[in-house]
């Protein structure tokens, strides 16, 4: 009986932080920043509501014909964006709410580059097999934060096709990273610290 | 003749002249989309705005016998029309409503390129502040007049100059910051 | 008219209500009228005048199921293509930065 237990318990760990790694919410206290925001944009796009969106994407226009291959195989597609009027409206602690979810095994950071004027960006993937699983954008700067979250498989190739599209200019073709080889500013102290400290 | 037929047929108003108000129903068929317009620019909800622009003509059918003239009712609608969606929307805004419905419409895109501008914009003018939402959409939409503006909203027309400076101003920083595009002023 | 108010104009161009906007409308007045003369003569034609507004109701009620779906499905596409906007842009940011901070490194 011990035994059994033991090997349950076992096989438990073992599952658990892949399921807690996947797991990735926007966090809830990002939504008091709307307050402070002069603008905000909130788009939740469950997989249903993403079904019927598909619906009404038309063949016919290219950049809606590019989304719709995009969404096929995705569960969701979640965007918090804040413009603030002035500097400071939103602090440390609400980014980190967000780092700390793609702190798992699963989750790699691609992407990360500080600038000199305070701007703070980072992409996350969720390694799933040899496909991505999910993108996370992180994008901090001084008077606006945007968080993008797509959950489901999407490949390099699809985020590349992304942009050339919808009046953005084209992206160079997304590489398949092992591990973080993008060249990064120094990080801060305050950032070095929180990592330590979780 | 149905009683109903009669009844609808006894609120039409016909009088004569080159002038003439036209019948009550062809009022509400000829300026539906004029009130329905300036309802959901406010309320950015398809059946709150239809239900606003219906208590507009039931207001405009008991008033029926004081409007003067075409001009007086197209100017009579878009008075009653701004003041009341500008009070359903600060109520609305004071329920902190909020669902998928009340986010972007379909527009009928009449231009081929940049339907994400157009997307924008009539959000961003949603986001404005009432008084320069309510001069951006009677000028933008409605077409308007300093001075038609200005007494619909019973404000001086400086007032109104100045509310249109800055919601543009506002308007084209936006645009500029989140889509990178170029303002062409 | 600058470029920039001529988008403003093309993007707050009139749109139309329900296809029955007029109908219900008239339904409401005559029902309103009704209710205002009301005395013996007048209380079955209000009668009537509610019965229409429900025949207008029931029938308008299916298309306009029909018609929210498609609006939900509608606004469901915006907001899938503005977060699609997004995303790219950002992607795009963070390349230009990634450039930038390696033109700096060099």
């Amino acid at each position: 009986m011990k035994r059994s237990l033991l090997k349950l318990a076992i096989v438990a760990i073992a599952v658990a932080p892949v399921w807690a790694a996947e797991d990735f919410k926007l966090p809830v206290s990002l939504e008091k920043l709307a307050e402070r925001a002069t603008e905000t944009v909130d788009v939740t796009l469950d997989q249903s509501t993403l079904a019927l969106a598909s619906g009404f994407l038309s063949k016919n226009d290219p950049d809606e014909a590019e989304v719709k291959k995009l969404i096929g195989k995705l569960k969701g597609v979640y965007v918090r964006s804040f413009e603030f009027d002035k500097e400071g409206q939103y602090s440390k602690s609400d980014v980190d709410a967000v780092r700390t979810q793609l702190k798992g095994p699963n989750w790699s950071r691609i992407v990360g580059v500080k600038s000199i004027k305070g701007e703070n960006s980072e992409i996350y993937i969720l390694k799933n097999g040899d496909q991505i699983g999910g993108l996370v954008v992180l994008d901090a700067e001084p008077k606006e934060l945007t968080i993008v979250h797509i959950d489901g498989n999407i490949s390099p190739d699809d985020l590349g096709r992304l942009s050339g599209h919808m009046g953005i200019p084209e992206l160079g073709k997304a590489k398949k990273n092992k591990s973080d080889k993008t060249p990064q500013a120094k990080p801060d102290k305050d950032e070095e610290q929180s990592e330590k400290e979780s | 003749m149905t009683a109903l037929l009669a009844a609808t047929r006894s609120i039409a108003v016909a009088r004569d002249g080159p002038s003439a108000l036209p019948a009550f129903a062809t009022a509400v068929e000829t300026h539906k989309a004029m009130v329905y317009s300036i309802a959901w620019q406010f309320l950015r909800d398809r059946i709150a705005a239809d239900e606003l622009a219906q208590d507009v003509f039931l207001q405009l059918h008991k008033s029926w016998s004081r409007i003067e003239s075409p001009a007086h009712l197209t100017f009579w609608l878009r008075k009653v029309a701004t003041h009341r969606a500008i009070d359903a929307a600060r109520k609305r805004k004071a329920q902190a409503e909020s669902s998928l419905e009340e986010t972007d419409e379909p527009t009928v895109l009449e231009r081929v390129h940049d339907s994400f501008l157009s997307s924008y914009l009539q959000r961003m003018v949603a986001s404005l502040p009432e008084k320069q939402r309510s001069v951006i959409v009677l000028r933008y939409q409605e077409e308007m007049e300093l001075e038609e503006i200005a007494k619909v909203l019973d404000m001086k027309v400086s007032t109104v100059k100045t509310q249109i400076s800055r919601a543009l101003d506002l308007l084209r920083g936006k645009v500029s910051r989140r889509l990178g595009k170029g303002t062409g002023q | 008219m600058t470029p920039f108010e001529e988008e403003l104009r093309q993007a707050l161009k009139r749109r139309e209500p329900a296809a029955d906007f007029t109908a219900r409308v008239m339904a409401r007045a005559a029902a309103e009228d009704a209710k205002r003369n009301s005395g013996f003569w007048f209380s079955w034609r209000l009668g009537l005048a509610t019965a229409a507004v429900a025949v207008l109701t029931l029938s308008g009620g299916v298309a306009y199921k029909q018609h929210e779906r498609s609006l939900k499905g509608m606004a469901a596409k915006r907001q899938l293509l503005i977060a699609m906007r997004i995303t790219g842009t950002k992607l795009q940011l963070v390349q230009e930065r990634v450039k930038e901070s390696e033109q700096e490194a060099q």
